[in-house]
């Protein structure tokens, strides 16, 4: 370690089509600036599962308050489009994996062939998604042209709520599971596209040949990211679509 | 199925990043399938009623999936010890949330006189095809 | 504590004038764009400042409404907006992010002997997250106001025609802002302490910043998710907070308090760490009870997790949850006691200075002790049910929050003054503002213990003439604390300017931050320090190198 500050510490690239990469100034080893960033985004991630937690407590908090609105509203979500959700989320999960593996092994192609499946992952849920949305707009379970109108005080009609064919006509406040359906699919979907646009940002430095065996922290932390996008939808699908 | 494979070809710069875990393609591939016959399952599973156990068989797969996910997919089973603790901290004050929230909500029934009884919730709830019933 | 370089670096004397963090760049962007931990910290220091300047106007504005029973500045329902916005403004924009993101981020790093905090650009995002999140509080304002208090509680702030979305964006970005804060911290004193600095050997400021910043990073995410939902609410009708949709109010108190509970441990264990360090070094003897201290800031930050529903007694709760969260409250006060005591033994038979910050933190030590014991008592289900939403609540947490954190805050702030700005206030001054301080606060809120056991509830615009004298008493109080605070801020600003010079090692301290040059360069310490004794070896102590003026 210098006194003066100005010497870098310097990872060399592995092969021509790589760059080097230059640690921070405020670390002493590459080891050090690894296992801090790793770190804080273990705590980053620890954060994203107690921000959900507060959806899953209010889920389990109404679901033992209303058994019967949760039941019958589970009946009409499409299960089969669900597990065909997961499927792609945990196909995904896995070409990232391997993703991360290209970049550890240094093989910038496969690194950029990884990404690019698991972007595509992320595309066929979302159209999945879409299509499962508009169905439950049909329905009028959730009418998304009147999500944000006012509500009539006086009947407690909310305008999102139509449900057009009675399916929810005999339990009480049919809409609360539909809300929290809609509320945790959605910021799950958010994460999702954020996930997607992340590893758009690796792809990029990939094709510039900015990771490799020596330096792939971005590609590892992103990757931790899609796979906690998994996991949160690996206990949404059990808890929606086939609510117990 | 075995684990912990390292990766023959990691590259020059390795070293430099400290020791790091290369896990095997085989492996993350029968991971991958691991969790697709125990969605298959979690499926099966809720179609066959076992009353209030099938919430604890559907948590108790979705436990499962997300530790494969964890300790595979996201390295987490080499990985240093902090960060294990930080994530699995992050599972049990959570626990603390539901736990105790869900224990006022169950517990609160069965107040009997004690309690001071909620006033009555002022506009009654109406399905809204019973409203457009009416209309009719 | 010794390092393997002298104190003073000789070196750099020679080579001409040191080249320290505050002069070695000028101009707007120097600072807007800098990654340097003091910088932000210094940034982070004017920033909460000026909100609890904020806040303390608004705060005068109440007591001087409540001089008559009938009120006599505001109608009602902006009665109702001033004290939210005190409520909001003290607490998100002053006393969370206060002692972590000013003396916090200054000290932390130095204190550990590490060139900065692990991750300097998220540093700087926290700090710019807390500028959103003051702009969008202050844009709440323009956009209506808004009068639900600082709690937000569900009905109510479903159904008030008022901006309560944009304060929950704010609440919101500042979560986030404090949360990465702590996530940094944690990560700095996990990876970044220098050689030979063990965590028995990490001053008892760095272990409270430890234990509050676990607190910041498990308990923030549900605020932030509840006001989301709170917002959702307001947008879309989810219903889960909404008796009129079949939700339950209660359940936003679950959540509110799982995150506000924690946060009034947030917000005082840092002012904890700054007592255990001042009393140390103005008594020039180590901390009695080191390990204990330390290990009670974990102990806080964990049973804190368990004793929310002490704040909901009278909310619907069910009786089993009260009884178990009642219990579980007491366990708190043990090692909140253990502290008290070992900084009482601390400065028993110590050679005790009754320098300025020696003062601020005698005052913590009275005022804290009234406010930690009244908190015990409302801990009590069977009191707290005739206490509730009383002014006895209201004087319970200000002599934790003001009296006891602010304090505190003032404490650190004139113990490091000399080390981070290489200048001396006006120790005739401090004393005097100390002691106008400290009688200022406890004729305003000694009268509010009263009348609050008499059943004056809180947040009223009016109140019933039988509680006139203690009104104008704790109104007269809070003018005297007021001019106090007025003062302090004064000597503090002028002492910028008149440049009396400080010493290298002001009040002697052996920590490593006065090791470094002062005020400190940018890398902090011209050689990396190794650590080679224990904390608070006040044997080490170099009282030449300490009385040599700054240059
Ligand atoms: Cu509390």
């Amino acid at each position: 370690m210098s006194h003066d500050g100005h010497h870098a510490v310097v990872i060399p690239a592995p092969g021509p089509e790589f760059q080097p990469h230059t640690v921070a100034h405020h670390f002493d080893t590459p080891v050090q600036e690894f296992q801090s960033a790793k770190l804080g985004f273990w705590l980053f991630l620890a954060t994203e599962i107690l921000l959900f937690g507060g959806l899953f407590a209010a889920y389990f908090y109404f679901h033992e308050m209303y058994p019967e609105t949760f039941r019958l509203g589970g009946k009409q979500l499409d299960w089969q489009l669900g597990a065909l959700n997961t499927a792609v989320l945990l196909a995904s999960s896995w070409t990232m994996a391997m993703g991360v593996r290209a970049a550890q092994t240094s093989q910038k192609k496969l690194l950029l062939r990884y990404c690019g499946l698991t972007v595509l992952g992320a595309l066929i849920f979302m159209a999945v998604k879409f299509v499962e949305y508009s169905a439950k707009d049909a329905h009028g379970f959730v009418v998304f042209a009147d999500l944000f109108a006012p509500y009539d005080t006086a009947t407690g009609q909310i305008p999102w709520f139509q449900d057009y064919d009675g399916h929810m006509a005999g339990v009480p406040h049919g809409h609360l599971f539909f809300a929290i359906y809609l509320t945790m699919t959605a910021i799950h979907g958010l994460h999702v596209l954020i996930g997607a646009g992340l590893i758009l940002w690796i792809m990029k430095g990939a094709a510039k040949g900015r990771f490799h065996a020596g330096y792939y922290l971005p590609v590892d932390l992103v990757g931790l990211y899609w796979h906690l996008v998994d996991l949160i939808w690996i206990f949404l699908f059990p808890l929606l679509y086939l609510v117990p | 199925m075995t684990v912990h494979d390292h990766d023959a070809h990691a590259g020059s710069g390795a070293l430099q990043m400290g020791h790091h875990h290369v896990s095997s393609a085989a492996l993350f591939a029968k991971v991958l399938v691991a969790l697709l016959i125990l969605t298959a399952i979690t499926v099966g599973a809720s179609r066959i009623h076992f009353g209030a156990a099938n919430m604890l068989i559907a948590m108790f797969l979705a436990c499962v999936k997300a530790s494969l996910v964890m300790a595979f997919f996201m390295h987490l089973k080499w990985d240093t010890a902090i960060n294990k603790i930080v994530f699995f901290g992050s599972f049990l004050f959570l626990s603390l949330l539901i736990v105790f929230t869900i224990a006022d909500q169950t517990t609160r029934r069965m107040d009997g006189k004690w309690h001071v009884q909620k006033s009555p919730v002022q506009y009654e709830w109406v399905h809204p095809r019973l409203l457009t019933d009416k209309k009719d | 504590m010794t390092t393997n370089v002298p104190a003073l670096d000789a070196g750099a004397a020679a080579a001409g004038p040191r080249r320290n963090f505050l002069d070695v760049a000028t101009g707007f962007w120097s600072w807007a764009s800098t990654l340097d931990h003091k910088r932000i910290g210094l940034m982070y220091l004017v920033g909460v400042s000026l909100a609890f300047l904020c806040g303390g106007l608004f705060a005068l504005l109440v007591r001087l409404h409540l001089w008559e029973p009938h009120g006599t500045l505001f109608s009602n329902a902006d009665y109702n907006q001033i004290f939210t916005l005190h409520g909001a403004f003290m607490v998100f924009l002053f006393v969370i992010p206060a002692i972590p993101g000013s003396l916090g981020n200054i000290l932390l790093p130095l204190m550990l002997g590490a060139k900065d905090v692990a991750l300097p650009r998220l540093n700087l995002l926290s700090f710019y997250l807390w500028l959103v999140g003051a702009a969008l509080a202050t844009l709440a304002i323009v956009f209506g106001g808004f009068d639900t208090g600082w709690t937000f509680y569900t009905p109510y702030s479903l159904y008030t025609e008022q901006a309560v979305v944009t304060i929950g964006l704010a609440v919101f970005v500042l979560g986030f802002s404090s949360i990465f804060t702590g996530l940094n911290f944690i990560v700095t004193v996990h990876k970044l302490r220098a050689p030979g600095m063990t965590w028995f050997r990490m001053p008892l400021f760095v272990w409270a910043l430890y234990a509050t910043s676990l607190l910041q990073v498990l308990a923030t995410p549900v605020l932030g998710i509840t006001v989301l939902l709170v917002a959702f609410e307001r947008l879309y009708h989810v219903g889960i907070f909404d008796p009129r949709l079949g939700g339950d109010p209660v359940l936003f108190e679950h959540f509110f308090w799982f995150y506000s509970h924690p946060a009034v441990y947030i917000m005082v264990l840092p002012a904890f760490g700054i007592i255990s360090e001042l009393v140390s070094v103005h008594s020039r003897k180590p901390v009695f009870g080191y390990k204990l201290i330390a290990y009670s800031s974990i102990a806080i930050a964990v049973i804190s997790f368990l004793v929310w529903g002490h704040h909901m007694f009278t909310s619907g709760q069910s009786t089993y949850a009260m009884f178990a969260f009642s219990f579980l409250t007491f366990f708190v006060a043990i090692p909140t006691a253990i502290k008290e005591f070992s900084w009482v033994a601390t400065v028993w038979r110590g050679s005790i200075a009754l320098n300025s910050p020696m003062l601020y933190t005698l005052a913590f030590l009275i005022i804290f002790s009234i406010g930690g014991l009244t908190g015990v008592i409302l801990g009590a289900l069977a009191v707290n049910l005739h206490l509730h939403d009383t002014y006895f609540v209201v004087a319970h947490f200000h002599y934790v929050m003001m009296g006891s954190i602010a304090v505190a805050f003032f404490a650190g702030l004139h113990h490091w003054w000399p080390k981070i700005f290489g200048v001396m206030y006006d120790e005739f001054l401090a004393k005097i503002a100390c002691g106008i301080i400290f009688v200022g606060f406890n004729a305003t809120f000694i009268p509010q213990f009263i009348m609050g056991s008499r059943g004056m509830p809180r947040r009223y615009a009016t109140y019933v003439p039988d509680y006139t004298d203690f009104h104008k008493a704790s109104t007269i109080g809070a003018i005297v604390l007021g001019c106090g605070i007025a003062l302090m801020v004064y000597y503090l600003v002028a002492s910028l300017f008149q440049r009396r010079q400080a010493m290298q090692n002001h009040w002697g301290g052996v920590t490593l931050e006065w090791h470094a040059p002062t005020p400190p360069p940018v890398e902090n310490f011209t050689t990396p320090p190794v650590v080679t004794t224990e904390v608070y070896d006040y044997s080490t102590l170099d009282l030449d190198t300490m009385r040599r003026p700054v240059q």
